[in-house]
């Protein structure tokens, strides 16, 4: 059987998997290569094929998974949406993605918890950049401050990119109300309506940015982790695998975090002119990353993001989250912001840098 | 049998027998084995089913036996649904997505029910117009969005082209089909009487596929309904397509059904609407 | 008026339906025109009519239209061939909406015809409420609307059952004898041309040449009776031998495409 199939006969199983999978119409799944020992308790992770999960197939890749005695399947998703909804209809024991507005709304139902951080906007990461048209530079929209009443395209309310104009908007002392939003849905219609001049700016991540600046139609003009670093993704669990498989939460994360060190130890490091260089098994993790992500190795060396090395969380960020998606109306407003983390699987959590 | 009718013979019959006096004895009753396999209305059987299958669903999010994340309860979805018409988010997203619709769905049929015409009465529209519509016709309008931004921008125009560009190929197909499908003595009927071209498509031609276009006005109008929510990916601020889109990203499933159920509630006015048009245009079948 | 068809020949592809047909149909007589099935009947009908296409100038037409006549030559066919969306006066009507005439004129005719045909009571029906008898009865109607100077009847009587056959066959007489308009009648049934016909066409099967022209040398009012009887027996039965060995023949052609 292949894994489609095996995922769909899964899918077929009694229960809430079912029911979920035909009521919101889960998008297909794919699995990744096993691993090399198919030994120990079994685990599965939502995963997206990007390079912010690199210390997940880096721990896979390694077999620190399986030294832990956890034999982890790792299920390749679409959209960063499917991946909270995973872990909650229980076809994953685990996930790893950006934190949305979807993501509190499931952690407000009780569904998901966060264990571990995932990447985060740091200074000096060029993970996410301030676009404008061409156009609207000319027209004197030259740093990211002028957002406040223009118009611009993101994917839909409760996104990642809905959050960052949030935060930029609190930065510099106006309200998300005075950016006029246009809900495209995916980064793809974000481009068309960018390049057809319906739109003055947007934020997308670098690749994009990257390549609409060397086209002529777009201006960089800064980086969200420069202006504000905030967390970015999470890894997370339910709080029913927390409650009754406590040990195994703590191997895989154990894991993890060995997979984000060895990370940390390639491509965060500096050379002694303080440029990028290259740690000790760069070249094999990012093979690892390019096969896990199914894109070239040069295009993954130059959009890695940061990565905490212990997956320690912006926990104040955490919150802020929270109480932002609650002040726009999109999650409850009786979600307790520090219930949708377990800060005890790692130590030293950290607060945002002022 | 020596008693049926043979004229020749008239006095050989015999006597006819009394008729409330059983033959021989060992006669029996014919029995009845027809029936069946007939389709008679059970209108209260549907309703029951219906009722049932509500009831089924509002007890299993009430018992627990379903989070009422996966399935909203039928209760909580119209206290969504109730939420919508209390804060008067229902009626403005209601008008907007009406609104596109009834432009998109109405240019994609006129300018389908037109070449649907063209090709139904002329050769060399049909030789142009069948290929073209069997290679445009599969392409998902989705795919085609971020075309659509380019050339019509993120307003109105663009949702207007997603819902008849939709429209426009099943309604060119049902409209062809037809007018193909007129009876083409009837043409000649009109044509031997000396009517002028325009009278036998205006007098025969266009009635004779009236029942053909309503039909395809029937499909075309689900699809539209379908292509809102796609329209609606396209920067909408309002309608139920837009709503139901932020209600699946936001993962809150009991709204997300409420807007499904507008959706199909809309679906059923608008069938209703239908087949009121066909009763009345369509008397004579 | 009168029809001249002189050397008619007639393909569908390569296939010959008819062939070297020449045939003159005089003012004021009915010409009935039969065949075994698939002999080209109802296209040499139909070229006669102008509505199957034919390149030649084989046939021809002479004479003057009798006055009011908006239509020389019109059809009643063996379908009947009504717009079930109109009303049996509007079916009779349609054939009159794009002539210029007052429109109390055009209802008059209407009614007229209708009224002739004994439809009146009839008139707001729809075609799926009528029998057959009574749409071929519009059929008719919707012919005579327009005065045509000669009637092109298509087996008008086929689709019917044998008893309304006759009850029509008898109204058409009665009625074709007011203005005694030059009528050419296809149809395969031997007592029709017997009843109605001057003159009895015979084709030959496929292709379709005239094999004969009968006289039926008896008036029709003297055809119902017992001597009428016994003459057009023996008419009958000249015909019978024409068309039957043709009619097998054809028959088996039939089995054997």
């Amino acid at each position: 059987m292949n894994p489609r199939t095996r995922q769909f006969y899964g899918a077929l199983g009694v229960g809430r998997r079912a029911v979920l999978a035909l009521a919101l119409g889960l998008g297909a799944l794919s699995a990744l290569p096993a691993p090399a020992s198919a030994q120990g308790e079994k685990v599965t992770v939502a995963v997206l094929p990007l390079s912010s999960s690199a210390p997940i197939f880096i721990a896979h890749k390694r077999g620190y998974f399986s030294q832990e005695g956890l034999n982890a399947e790792l299920r390749s998703f679409s959209a960063a949406q499917q991946v909270p909804v995973a872990v909650t209809s229980g076809d994953a024991d685990f996930g790893i993605t950006g934190l949305t507005a979807g993501f509190y709304n499931l952690a407000a139902k009780g569904t998901v918890k966060i264990v571990a951080a995932q990447s985060r906007e740091e200074p000096g990461y060029q993970l996410s950049a301030y676009l404008a048209t061409k156009a609207a530079y000319d027209a004197g929209f030259t740093t990211p401050a002028q957002f406040k009443g223009k118009r611009v395209a993101t994917t839909t309310a409760g996104s990642t990119f809905h959050y960052m104009f949030g935060l930029l908007a609190e930065k510099y002392g106006f309200s998300t109300k005075d950016i006029q939003m246009v809900p495209l849905q995916d980064v793809p219609k974000m481009v068309a309506a960018f390049k057809g001049g319906q739109v003055e700016g947007m934020i997308a991540p670098v690749t994009v940015a990257r390549q609409l600046e060397a086209e002529g139609s777009a201006r960089i003009l800064g980086w969200v982790g420069d202006v504000t670093p905030w967390q970015l993704g999470a890894l997370f669990t339910s709080p029913e695998t927390i409650r009754t498989r406590r040990a195994t939460v703590e191997k895989f994360v154990r894991a993890y975090q060995r997979g984000a060190a060895d990370y940390n130890n390639a491509f965060n490091v500096k050379d002694t002119t303080g440029q990028p260089g290259k740690g000790p098994g760069y070249d094999e993790l990012l093979a690892i990353i390019a096969e896990a992500t199914k894109q070239k190795p040069e295009l993954v060396a130059v959009s890695l993001p940061f990565i905490d090395p212990q997956g320690r969380l912006l926990v104040d960020d955490v919150v802020r989250q929270t109480k932002f998606w609650q002040a726009e109306g999109q999650v409850d407003k009786a979600l307790d912001p520090l219930s949708t983390v377990d800060l005890s699987f790692v130590n030293g959590h950290l607060l945002t840098q002022k | 049998m020596p008693d049926t009718t043979e004229a020749p013979r008239p006095m050989t019959r015999p006597a006819p027998q009394p008729a409330a006096q059983a033959p021989a004895s060992a006669s029996r009753p014919v029995r009845f084995r027809g029936g069946g396999f007939v389709a008679e209305p059970r209108r209260w059987a549907a309703l029951l089913a219906f009722v049932i299958a509500i009831a089924a669903w509002e007890a299993s999010g009430r018992l627990r036996l379903v989070s009422p994340l996966f399935l909203p309860p039928p209760s909580a979805i119209l206290l969504a649904l109730q939420g919508l018409v209390a804060d008067g988010s229902l009626a403005r997203n209601l008008a907007a997505s009406l609104m596109r619709i009834g432009v998109g769905w109405t240019l994609g049929t006129a300018a389908g029910v037109l070449v649907g015409f063209a090709m139904g009465i002329w050769s060399i529209a049909r030789a142009i117009g069948l290929p073209a519509v069997s290679a445009l016709f599969p392409i998902p309008k989705i795919a085609l969005l971020p075309l659509f931004i380019l050339w019509l921008g993120i307003g109105e125009a663009s949702k207007f082209a997603t819902i008849g560009l939709g429209v426009f190929f099943p309604t060119v197909i049902a409209t062809y089909s037809a007018v193909d499908g007129v009876p083409r003595n009837l043409i000649r009927m009109g044509q031997s009487f000396n009517m002028p071209w325009l009278d036998v498509l205006r007098k025969v031609v266009l009635p004779g596929a009236m029942p053909g276009i309503l039909a395809g006005f029937r499909i075309s109008a689900s699809i539209a309904l379908i292509l809102v929510v796609s329209a609606e990916m396209i920067g909408a601020d309002y309608g139920i397509g837009a709503f139901v889109l932020n209600a699946g990203n936001l993962m809150l499933t009991d709204q997300l059904l409420a807007g499904v159920l507008v959706l199909s509630l809309l679906g059923l006015a608008i069938g209703t609407a239908l087949s009121l048009l066909e009763k009345t245009l369509l008397k004579w079948r | 008026m009168e029809l001249f068809v002189r050397g008619l020949s007639h393909r569908y592809g390569d296939l010959l339906v008819l062939d070297s047909i020449d045939l003159d149909v005089r003012e004021g007589e009915i010409l009935v025109v039969i065949g075994p099935s698939g002999c080209g009947k109802s296209t040499l009908l139909g070229i006669l009519g102008g509505i199957v296409p034919h390149g030649g100038e084989a046939v021809r037409i002479a004479g003057e239209p009798p006055p009011g006549c908006l239509n020389p030559v019109s059809f009643v066919f063996q379908d009947f061939s009504l717009l079930p969306w109109r009303s049996v006066e509007d079916n009779v009507g349609l054939v009159l909406e794009h002539q210029r005439m007052p429109t109390g004129e055009r209802r008059e005719r209407v009614e007229d015809c209708l009224r002739r045909m004994g439809l009146l009571e009839f008139r707001k029906a729809l075609p799926k409420q009528l029998s057959g008898g009574m749409r071929q009865r519009v059929g008719i109607a919707r012919a005579l609307a327009t005065r045509p100077a000669i009637l092109l009847l298509d087996e008008p009587l086929s689709a019917l059952d044998a008893q309304t056959r006759d009850l029509l066959m008898e109204d058409f007489l009665d009625l074709w004898k007011r203005d005694r308009t030059t009528a050419v009648y296809v149809t395969h049934n031997l007592n029709e041309a017997l009843r109605l016909a001057d003159r009895v066409v015979v084709l030959t099967r496929r292709p379709g040449r005239i094999r004969d022209i009968v006289k039926v040398g008896l008036p029709r009012e003297d055809r119902a009776g017992a001597a009428g009887q016994a003459f057009l027996a023996e008419v009958h039965d000249r015909l019978w031998e024409l068309i039957k060995a043709e009619a097998r023949i054809a028959d088996r052609e039939i089995v054997d495409a």
